[in-house]
């Protein structure tokens, strides 16, 4: 199992700061629910979909919405008839279909989704995860929490590879039952020993992770050291400045302008 | 360089947490029951429920709300992440919370079934509903409501398969109990 979201690619988003590149992401999420235009918060999805394209390939950049899909379709299909007020535009006998503020709301709600989609994928694509840990510990995450969250990413395929072979290993005790003839039942019937052996596979490994630990130094009073450090090209405070200037300017120019 | 005496409980308490995270991220993106309407969802709440029986309300609400987060950064949901942060382990400090009152020995899994299922509904509702709400805020209330049948489908199918495992792994693996904190 593939624990990285870090996308290869090129472009100013790779060289921006992940500490600065977090604070934009905040602000961005924040700015999308303030009373901004509609034509502000669809050139933000254009933005946010250029600068994934431009930094990635162009199929890449469509994964987004092909994961948000289902709920994009549920949202064109409810919203409009839960709004009944306003000016009628589609009507199927009395009933009406789609009135104007209908879409209106739509329109915001589908933007702002996109909007938020977007902008968090981009910060997973073009920050590798030891800098997200690492920007996380500037922004005040205690030593411990950062230790839990890099050993569960380490654990995740340990404990993937032993799910696997157990559920390989259950699946030979039905062996007379093929492939293509195992159905749901067989399935279901197979879940709660491979589920129960897994989770034994994985509180078996607890006590030797904590041994580890206690080796390794964790609970002495001695400062820990860090072998990678976050490096801002051109100083922090130039990446901190721009990462409210590019907010900031953005909700000038779509609501003063 | 010395070492403190809490050291130990230290190691013990980040294994645990760290453990039960990965535990979690699996279950999410890997071990899933396919649905009637060609759909599929995950066991994340089997081991959210599980650490809350076994392991009480701190561990079941790091694992279940870290867990779940990584998973939706690694499935590509990004923007779910802090939401499942917050629902799922709120979701497992209260499964745990309820199990534990009034237990004067033991882990929480060692409670009536009835408060164990009381428990476990809480976790329910405070999952579907979460969902219910942060959908509603992030793409609208009306299509938000789609989703709470499966979301309590997913915490229902948790809370059975969790309280039979919790009881299965005491069994299985006795020294478990020496491992909750």
């Amino acid at each position: 199992m593939t624990t990285s979201t870090f996308v290869a690619g090129r472009g100013f988003l790779y060289i921006f700061d992940a500490r600065a590149k977090l604070f934009t992401v905040l602000l961005l999420c924040v700015m999308v629910f303030l009373p901004i235009r509609q034509t502000g918060l669809w050139t933000l999805v254009a933005a946010s979909f250029l600068s994934a394209w431009y930094a990635t390939d162009f199929k890449q950049a469509l994964q987004p919405i092909k994961t948000i899909l289902f709920v994009l379709v549920i949202m064109i299909l409810f919203t409009p008839l839960t709004y009944r007020d306003g000016e009628v535009l589609v009507r199927l006998g009395q009933f009406p279909l789609a009135t104007k503020e209908a879409l209106v709301n739509l329109n915001i709600l589908v933007a702002r989704f996109l909007g938020i989609t977007y902008i968090c994928t981009l910060y997973m694509w073009t920050t590798p995860m030891a800098d997200i840990n690492l920007a996380l510990r500037w922004y005040g995450l205690s030593y411990h929490a950062a230790l839990v969250l890099t050993l569960a990413f380490r654990f995740v395929p340990y404990i993937a590879d032993s799910f696997r072979m157990i559920q390989d290993s259950h699946a030979l005790r039905n062996a007379t039952v093929s492939d293509g003839e195992r159905t749901g039942r067989h399935r279901l019937a197979d879940l709660m020993p491979t589920v129960t052996a897994a989770l034994v596979v994985a509180l078996k490994s607890i006590p030797h992770l904590a041994m580890s630990l206690e080796h390794r130094g964790l609970g002495r009073e001695t400062k820990r050291t860090s072998y990678r450090r976050l490096v801002a090209k051109g100083g922090l405070f130039t990446h901190l400045l721009l990462s409210v200037m590019i907010p900031t300017v953005f909700w000038l120019v779509f609501n003063t302008l | 360089m010395k070492s403190t005496d809490s050291s130990k409980m230290t190691a013990l308490r980040i294994a645990l947490m760290a453990v039960l995270t990965a535990t979690v991220v699996v279950f999410t993106l890997m071990v899933r029951v396919p649905t009637p309407i060609k759909g599929y969802i995950s066991l994340c709440d089997v081991v959210i429920t599980f650490s809350a029986f076994l392991f009480g309300p701190w561990i079941a609400a790091i694992a279940g709300g870290l867990g779940t987060g990584i998973a939706d950064l690694i499935g590509g949901y990004a923007q779910w992440a802090p939401l499942s942060f917050v629902i799922h382990g709120a979701q497992g400090l209260l499964i745990a919370v309820i199990a534990r009152s009034g237990l004067a020995s033991g882990v929480p899994g060692d409670a009536n079934i009835l408060k164990l299922i009381l428990a476990g509904v809480v976790g329910m509702v405070v999952m579907a509903g979460g969902y219910y709400i942060a959908g509603g805020v992030l793409y609208g209330f009306e299509a938000a409501l789609v989703e709470i049948p499966l979301n309590l489908l997913q915490s229902g199918v948790g809370v059975v398969l969790g309280i039979a495992v919790s009881r299965a792994v005491l069994k299985a693996y006795p020294p478990v109990r020496s491992l909750s904190l």
